[in-house]
Parts: C-alpha cells; structure tokens; sequence
C-alpha cells in the first residue's frame, strides 16, 4: 500500500470509481447504496479523501470541455487500481482468516 | 444552510478553496435537494453531518498546511473503527438522567442529614458547608499540566529532538523546487 491508508470511506470511495468515473454528487449516492445507507459522507470528507487520493495519483480528473464544476469527474488510476486490488486482496485474507478462526471456535 | 455552509468553507486554508470550493458548494446544493424532500430528523442529521464534515475537515487540512503532510488525528481515523461516523447511543440519554436524579436526590438526602444533625451532637461535630473548590483544581491542573509540558519539552530539546536544531540547520535555499503538490 502506497502512503496512504485506507479508510473504510476511501476503500467506498475507490470501489465506486472502479468501475467507471464519477462526479461528486454521484460518488455520495453510490457510496451510501454500496453500504445501505451505513456510510453517509459529507461533502467535507468527500472532498478531504479525494484531495488525499488526488495527491497519491490514485484518481485523476477526467478533463472534459466545458464541464461545470459540480460536474467535475473523477476516475481511478493505474495506480489507484493496483493499491485497490491489494486492498481487496488483504480483506479476502482477513476475511477467509476470521472465517476459520469463528468456525474453530464454535467447534 | 446554504448560505451557512458557504461560510463554514472560509474555515479551509484559500489553496483548497480555490481548487475545491466551487466544486462542494455543488455538490451540497445537490445533496441538501435531496435531504430537504424528508422529514425534519433527518435534515437535522443532514446539517449536523455536513457541519461536522466541514469543521473536521478543515482542522485536517489546516493540519497538513501546517505540519507539511498529511496527520488525520487518531480519533477521527476509522482504520481500526471501520465505523462511518460516530453514533451517539441513545440509552445514555436514559442513563444521564438517571444519574442526574441520583445526584439530586444524593444531594437532597445530605441536606435533610445535614439539617437533623444538632451542632453540639459529639460523634459528628458541627457539618461545615462544602467549599467551592473547582477553580483552584483547575489551577493546580493547568499548573501541572504546564509544568509536565516544559519539562517535556526540555527533555526533546536535550535529546535535539525538538526540532529546533533541526530548524537551525535549514537552508532555504537548497529545499527550493523540491515542494509542490502532484496534479494527476
């Protein structure tokens, strides 16, 4: 993981723009039906974690003509790809070593 | 709220309003939309979420400014919490005010034992009122707490770990060029 740690809302954040670029507005929307409505962020934590992952290089701006800056996109880099597969990677391995840790214990 | 919300973001340092302000009036304008097609509880919760958002936000990017990277204070991190926000448990409403009655009650007790205790009664004594002790408390806490900081900090400058030696040291002119924020 590259100088950055990532936050339940950063790893929400990074999944919605996986799959395709999204503006603001759109990444509170998806963000909050990923987690059905657990996480809700607010402008101010939106805006201070893309700040954070903008100077990473793990998203960048999608540059369109003529875009107001409500509609500003954001999308994932090679690099924001890459830290956001081996996040997933060490979740899958938490989550397989919690598994057999629970089932041992209720054995 | 709106109007509220543009003056709340003057809390960030002005780099990150120009790179960032126009883009989160936008997008508050859009969510609070939203928010205002419900309920009164859950536009409180909106405005309570955003102020939040905006004031903590702000003390992390002041933060940066200040210190030069990036030092999201420990209580606001969810890396160990994985919780999206703090949620005030609503049984300690219960319990604060059942302590509350307990205190008053407490209090009334004492006063009753109090005024049925003659002076002269010698196992007792005369019960002198209690003394309003908050403010020297709080003295000797600020005191100690001043005291613990200098000596905190004599030790850090004779380890050279305060980093004034460091300051000292500093040559302006080779850090030059060597700033900058990366723009993907």
């Amino acid at each position: 993981m590259e100088s950055l740690s990532v936050t339940e809302p950063v790893l929400l954040i990074l999944l919605s723009l996986a799959d395709r670029p999204r503006h603001g507005y759109a990444i509170l929307q998806d963000v909050q039906d990923m987690s059905d409505s657990r996480v809700v962020l607010s402008t101010g934590t939106l805006y201070g974690a893309l700040r954070r992952l903008l100077d990473a290089a793990w998203i960048e701006r999608v540059e369109e003509q003529d875009t107001p800056r409500g509609r500003q996109s954001y999308r994932l880099t090679a690099r924001g790809r890459r830290n956001l597969q081996l996040e997933v990677s060490r979740l899958k391995h938490l989550t397989r070593v919690a598994t057999l840790r629970v089932a041992r214990k209720e054995m | 709220m709106f109007t509220v919300y543009r003056f709340l973001l003057y809390l960030y340092p002005p780099a990150y309003r120009s790179e960032f302000g126009e883009e989160m009036l936008a997008v508050f304008r859009a969510a609070q939309t939203e928010a205002w097609k419900n309920d009164t509880l859950v536009r409180s919760r909106f405005c309570a979420r955003e102020i939040k958002g905006l004031v903590v936000g702000a003390l992390s990017e002041h933060v940066r400014t200040i210190a030069g990277y990036d030092r999201t204070p420990v209580f606001f991190s969810r890396r160990i919490a994985m919780r999206s926000e703090f949620r005030f448990p609503k049984v300690t409403v219960t319990l604060m005010t059942i302590i509350l009655a307990g205190v008053v009650l407490a209090i009334e007790k004492a006063t009753a034992i109090q005024a049925s205790v003659p002076d002269s009664y010698q196992h007792v004594g005369p019960i002198q009122p209690a003394h309003f002790t908050f403010l020297p408390t709080m003295l000797v806490i600020m005191g100690g707490a001043c005291l613990a900081g200098t000596i905190g900090w004599a030790i850090l400058f004779a380890l050279h770990r305060s980093g004034l030696h460091r300051l000292a040291e500093f040559d302006p002119a080779s850090h030059q060029g060597s700033g900058g924020r990366t723009h993907a």
